[in-house]
């Protein structure tokens, strides 16, 4: 159950030790966490597979949301749910589309039906066209907006009267895009938004002793990035230790919505392994010996 | 030029291989007609990872966008597809002139859903292939014409040793629309 990986690049670096105590500390105190559901949507794979597996390896019971009924993402989040399962958690995987109400409605009803409770909402599931803002044809905008704000508004709507009844968690899944600009990446508009849907929740839901935060990743070399770097060859330049892991997302993503980020509201925390304090000495120009 | 250093039964094989590992499914089930989507259960973003690797393996830029797509970058928004999310009469007519071989699947009205279903894997070897004939007569660094194959599935030059710089997916399929629109003048 608790294994230590080492780093990648040097096989016993403070950072995978770090990591290691980190589930050492999480397992011990995993009283928390134990019982507790978690619902991570379009956890089937990238960042969204590793947050579901950090909650079980914490002590939750997981419900994996993936988008559709059958294909590929079906069988990864059955795969996301057998490694739960590994974990001694119990794991739940629901098919929604999220830009759909009736079909978020449906997802909350399963995890009711399942567990009868719901302590964690983690909003990850996004889509977008890979094209500049200017090339956007309407209906791309509609998806746009519909996927990845209205669908994770839908998801707090629906979730709120159980997050409200366990004093819940939400945590929203940004990136860099929010706040800089990347070519090709309309998504990070709509990060943006949702940045401040969380500002806003974290004061409207805090009465009901619901606390929303976010967790902005940098370049995560998830399936995503597969696509982005088609658009942006330079992110092939950007260092590996620029690059962050799903797994230091995640382990971000539990901590704020364990007890220990008790004071932190509407923020959202940026966890990047410093790639956007270069944002004056670009991370992929090589520095000069002179 | 028509490239002959990879034979086509290498491209379909290394097809394949992505599908399989793209998708994460037996090889065994890969058949040259089976849909990606309705056959193998691909999504969007499986799509895009085969293509990463297909670039990889072969050197090339597959086209981020599809025909619909730069169909209506080129003749305006709903040239292709209408407002109710339909595939228009003349946009069925140029699916049907790339796509002869299956050209009776497209019909307009069709649903724009149900267009990525009938990608297959003949589709994406052809797509290849397509590629790998834009093949330049010369090498772009040192004008030699001196082709050879890395690696079984990587032309480069044999003065040089400069990767064979292919046309992008992209631009092969804008010089193919406007051709057929100068021919045909369908929009």
């Amino acid at each position: 159950m608790l294994e230590y990986f080492p780093c990648g690049r040097c096989g016993a670096c403070r950072e995978s030790l770090n990591a290691f105590y980190w589930k050492v500390f999480l397992v011990a105190g995993n009283i928390f966490f134990t019982d507790k559901v978690a619902l991570v949507t379009g956890s089937s794979r990238g960042i969204g597979r590793a947050v579901a597996l950090a909650f079980a390896e914490a002590g939750a019971d997981v419900v994996v949301n993936h988008s559709k009924a059958e294909g590929s993402s079906k069988r990864k989040a059955e795969d996301v749910c057998r490694e739960i399962a590994d974990l001694g958690r119990k794991a739940l995987a629901v098919p929604a589309d999220i830009a759909s109400k009736s079909s978020v409605g449906e997802m909350i009803e399963a995890v009711l039906g399942w567990r009868g409770r719901l302590d964690f909402l983690v909003l990850n599931a996004a889509r977008a066209p890979f094209k500049p803002i200017e090339k956007l044809l309407e209906r791309e905008i509609r998806q746009l907006v519909e996927i990845n704000y209205m669908g994770n508004i839908f998801c707090i709507q629906k979730a709120l009267p159980l997050l409200e009844a366990a004093g819940g968690r939400i945590v929203f899944i940004s990136s860099l895009g929010s706040r800089f600009y990347n070519p090709a990446y309309p998504l990070g508009s709509m990060k943006a938004a949702m940045e401040a849907v969380v500002r806003d929740c974290a004061e409207s839901l805090a009465e009901k002793g619901v606390y929303a935060n976010g967790v902005c990743g940098g370049v995560v070399k998830t399936d995503s990035f597969k696509t982005l770097r088609q658009h942006m060859e330079e992110l092939e330049n950007i260092p590996d230790e620029l690059c962050v892991s799903p797994e230091a997302l995640a382990d971000v993503v539990v901590f704020l919505c364990s007890p220990a980020a008790r004071g932190i509201r509407g923020q959202t925390v940026v966890v990047d392994n410093g790639l956007s304090n270069r944002l004056y000495r670009p991370a992929w120009v090589k520095k000069s010996k002179s | 030029m028509k490239q002959n250093l990879i034979p086509e039964q290498r491209v379909m094989e290394e097809v394949k291989k992505a599908i399989a590992e793209g998708i994460d499914i037996d090889p065994a089930r890969i058949k040259p007609e089976s849909s990606l989507m309705k056959d193998l259960g691909a999504e969007s973003l499986d799509f895009l990872d085969i293509n990463y690797r297909l670039e990889q393996t072969f050197g090339i830029k597959m086209a981020r966008r599809s025909v619909i797509d730069h169909i209506e970058e080129l003749f305006g928004e709903e040239s292709a597809i209408d407002s109710e999310g339909k595939l228009t009469g003349k946009a069925a007519e140029v699916l049907a002139i790339r796509y002869d071989g299956s050209g009776d699947q497209i019909r307009p009205g069709m649903d724009m859903d149900e267009l990525p279903v009938m990608v297959t894997v003949t589709s994406i070897a052809e797509g290849v292939a397509n590629l790998l004939d834009t093949l330049p007569g010369n090498c772009v660094n040192c004008r030699a014409q001196n082709w050879k194959l890395e690696e079984e599935t990587r032309i480069t030059c044999g003065s040089c040793g400069e990767p064979a710089a292919f046309t992008s997916g992209d631009d092969l399929i804008e010089d193919w629309l406007k051709q057929t629109q100068e021919n045909k003048k369908i929009f």
